[in-house]
Order: structure tokens, then C-alpha cells, then sequence
């Protein structure tokens, strides 16, 4: 860790912070994975959360939907001690989450996909259509209608309408054709430029990441071996390759 | 290094388009698709105007003169990337010509068309891996602090590969994703 990633750790706090993890330990079951991880976000920001396969980026993310088991450390979202929010009521207090699985409801129609969660705020379903105009020809489709593609968008729209504080995007890029890849990077440039929604994204390409972030957290074996801004790693390709290797091209 | 991020950039969205485009001419020649004239026309309008008017330029204008000053050894590089601009300026013209003759004849004419397709998308993709695999990497050893601040602020001056000066190519690009059909796209 740099000294520089040190000092944003420990320095004081900011009346805009809206994450902090504070020396988080947590995993599954017995078997811990994330160890003495600590790092802030603050309202409105953007995090590239980094790492090789298997290294604690999806543990990271459930533990903060508290779908892993938090052990000890401080977990404060808006202020509020997020260790003892039960999982459905995270969501509640503004995180939004986009898994890995996506977990679209077959049986409802893209619209009813996106409404069935709906909080109020200024995502809505005009707005959700303007981002992802292909969901507004689809409205009437099941959601086991849709491709991969379609139903990643689905996702990331359902998530949006949840209004959140901090939206959790879980490697959304995974398994997509590079045409459909590009398009979403360019949806997320939106999101993380637009501001006012703090944005946590879990991406293997890092070099592709880090120009939309302003700050990343690379893991390494459930430890944070980075914790500062995103320019300063593109910067430094040694790093990248060294916790990386091909995966930051 | 920013120029190389803004290369890399649109190397991808310029390959994601290309090997959308082979898709396609894929699965017409085993008829299981019908060629869509409103389609091939957005991803040739796309293939002749981003790297024509975005890319190649700032290669020519800014890259490729302050490389050939610095490290005089990439001088023939240079000079058969700069030869594959022109040539791939050319080739757009001819894929142009060949989709509004398909458009105005209709199937016999669809043959044509793809061989320059095809002949466009292999130039192209070589193209693309020479200049990230040799190019580059000669760049990134010969240049100084003071080129790459040079050449970085040029390139920032239209960093984005996805809007153009107007917004367009975004448009254009999303209109590519909504109909090229699942799974390398998002069309029925």
C-alpha cells in the first residue's frame, strides 16, 4: 500500500463520505477471505475494485449486501453501522446491487422486472429507457426472453431503480460479445460522470476501468495491496502487471 | 501515456465492430441470416468515419510525426501504417460504392460486397495488431516525458472514441448494438 493510499485511509473524515470500511475482516462460513481491508468512497464517487480471480472482489461486494459473513471491523454506509442491517434491508438504505448472476425474474416482463423494485427518485422508467433503449423495445418480454446482453442491462436498470446511494456493479461485462462490452462501458462512463451515485465496479480489464473510476482498490489474496486514485495506477504499469498480469490489459 | 489509453480505446470499439461485421458475413453465407442493408450501412458508415476522421488523424498529426523525429528507426513502420491509412480510406470508399449498388440491384451484387468486407475486416485487424504489438511498444521505449505531454494533449483534445464532435458515433454505435442480432449484439 503507498503512503499516499495510507493517508486517505486514516485521514479525517469527510462530511461527504458515504462508505467507509474500516480493518473489515469477513468471508463464508468458518473460512475467512477479506483480511484488515480499509478504504472510503464518498458520495457520488467511483471505485475500481481490483484483482485476480479469486482474490475477494465478489466477497467484498456481499459482505457489504450482507450476503457474506462480516467477522469484525467497521462497515458504515451514510453514517449508519451497516454490520446490523439484516440483507433486505440494505437495499432499503441505498445500495444497489448488480450480481454476478444477474438474478432477472423469468416469469415478469422487462417492465414489470424494472417497476417491481421501483423507490422513488430520479431513476425512473423514462430515464431507465433513455439509458438502455433496447429495455423500452423489449417492455413486454419475459425476462427469460432476453439474451445475455439484454438481460445484463435488465440488471443494471432494475438496480438504478432502486434509486440507490452506491450501486455494486459485479464484473457486468462477464460473458458479453466486445460490441455489447463497449456499449456498457460507455453506459457506466455516464453513470460514474453524472455523479450524485456513488459506484463500486468489479472488472477483471482494469485498464478499461480505470479511466472511468476515480479511485481503485486492488485485492490480493483478501488484502488491499492499492488503495488510491485510478490515474496514478493506470499510470504505473509495473504495478498493473505485477497484481494483474494480463488481466489489466 | 494517455495517447496509448485513447489508442487502445478505439482499437477496441473499432475491433468490436469488425468482428461484429465478420459475424454477419458469417451467418448470411450459411443463410441463416438475410443481409440488412440498414445495418451494413451504420457499420460501414462507422468503419469509414471513426478511424478516417478520429483515429487516423491523430496517429498521422501528432504520433507518428513525433515519432519519426525522435526514433528514426520506425520510419518504415511508419510509413507502411501511414500507407495502410491511405489504403483503408480507399477500401471504405470501394465498400460504400458496393453497398449502395447491393442496395439499388439487390442479391446478385451482395457478393461483391463481401469480398470487400472481408478483404477490409483482415486489413484492418492487421492493421490494429501491428500497431499495438510493434508500434507501441517502440513508442513507449523511445519517447520522452516531454513527447508523450505533447502528444497526450493533442489526443485529449478528442479523447472520447464514442461521441465525435457532435455526438454522432455514439449514436451510430448504439444503433450497431440494437441490431446486430444476439449474441454479438443485442437484435432479434
Amino acid at each position: 500500500m503507498t503512503r499516499r493510499s495510507r493517508k486517505s485511509i486514516w485521514g479525517k473524515r469527510s462530511v461527504t463520505e458515504l462508505l467507509k470500511v474500516d480493518k473489515l475482516w469477513a468471508g463464508y462460513g468458518d473460512a475467512v477471505v477479506l483480511e484488515d481491508i480499509s478504504f472510503t468512497l464518498e458520495e457520488g464517487g467511483s471505485l475500481a475494485l481490483l484483482g485476480r480471480n479469486g482474490m475477494g472482489k465478489t466477497t467484498l461486494l456481499s459482505t457489504l449486501m450482507g450476503a457474506a459473513r462480516y467477522r469484525s471491523g467497521t462497515l458504515e454506509f451514510a453514517g449508519k453501522n451497516l454490520a446490523v442491517v439484516p440483507p433486505h434491508g440494505r437495499a432499503h438504505l441505498g445500495l444497489g446491487w448488480v450480481p454476478q448472476e444477474r438474478d432477472i425474474f423469468p416469469s415478469l416482463t422487462v417492465e414489470e422486472n424494472l417497476t417491481v423494485v421501483a423507490c422513488p427518485g430520479p431513476w425512473n422508467l423514462a430515464r431507465i429507457y433513455d439509458m438502455f433503449p433496447r429495455l423500452r423495445e423489449r417492455r413486454a418480454n419475459m425476462g427469460n426472453q432476453l439474451s445475455g446482453g439484454e438481460q445484463q442491462m435488465l440488471a443494471m436498470g432494475r438496480a438504478l431503480m432502486l434509486n440507490p446511494r452506491l450501486l455494486l456493479l459485479d464484473e457486468p461485462m462477464e460473458g458479453l460479445a466486445p460490441l455489447i462490452v463497449q456499449e456498457l462501458f460507455a453506459i457506466i462512463q455516464r453513470l460514474t460522470e453524472e455523479g450524485g451515485m456513488g459506484v463500486i465496479l468489479v472488472e477483471q480489464h482494469a485498464r478499461q476501468i480505470l479511466p472511468l473510476t476515480r479511485r481503485a482498490l486492488v485485492l490480493e489474496r483478501g488484502r488491499a495491496v492499492y488503495n488510491g486514485d485510478s490515474e496514478t495506477l493506470l499510470r504505473d504499469r509495473a504495478l498493473l502487471d505485477s497484481w494483474l498480469g494480463v488481466a489489466s490489459h | 501515456m494517455k495517447a496509448i489509453d485513447i489508442i487502445h480505446s478505439e482499437h477496441r470499439a473499432l475491433a468490436a465492430v469488425l468482428q461484429a461485421l465478420r459475424f454477419l458475413l458469417d451467418e448470411i453465407s450459411a443463410g441463416r441470416l438475410q443481409p440488412d442493408p440498414e445495418l451494413l450501412g451504420h457499420m460501414i458508415e462507422y468503419i469509414t468515419q471513426v478511424p478516417d476522421k478520429l483515429h487516423h488523424p491523430k496517429e498521422d498529426e501528432v504520433l507518428f510525426r513525433v515519432l519519426r523525429e525522435r526514433v528514426p528507426a520506425t520510419g518504415s513502420l511508419i510509413d507502411k501504417l501511414q500507407a495502410d491509412h491511405v489504403e483503408g480510406a480507399r477500401h471504405t470508399g470501394q465498400l460504400e460504392a458496393a453497398l449502395a449498388r447491393y442496395r439499388s440491384e439487390g442479391g446478385p451484387a451482395f457478393a461483391a460486397f463481401e469480398t470487400l468486407a472481408r478483404g477490409y475486416v483482415d486489413a484492418m485487424t492487421r492493421h490494429i495488431r501491428l500497431e499495438e504489438a510493434e508500434l507501441l511498444p517502440l513508442a513507449r521505449k523511445g519517447l520522452s516525458a516531454a513527447d508523450w505531454a505533447e502528444i497526450d494533449a493533442a489526443f485529449e483534445a478528442n479523447r472520447d472514441p464514442w461521441s465525435g464532435p457532435t455526438g454522432e458515433y455514439r449514436a451510430l454505435y448504439s444503433r450497431i448494438v440494437n441490431l446486430v442480432p444476439a449474441p454479438y449484439g443485442l437484435g432479434g
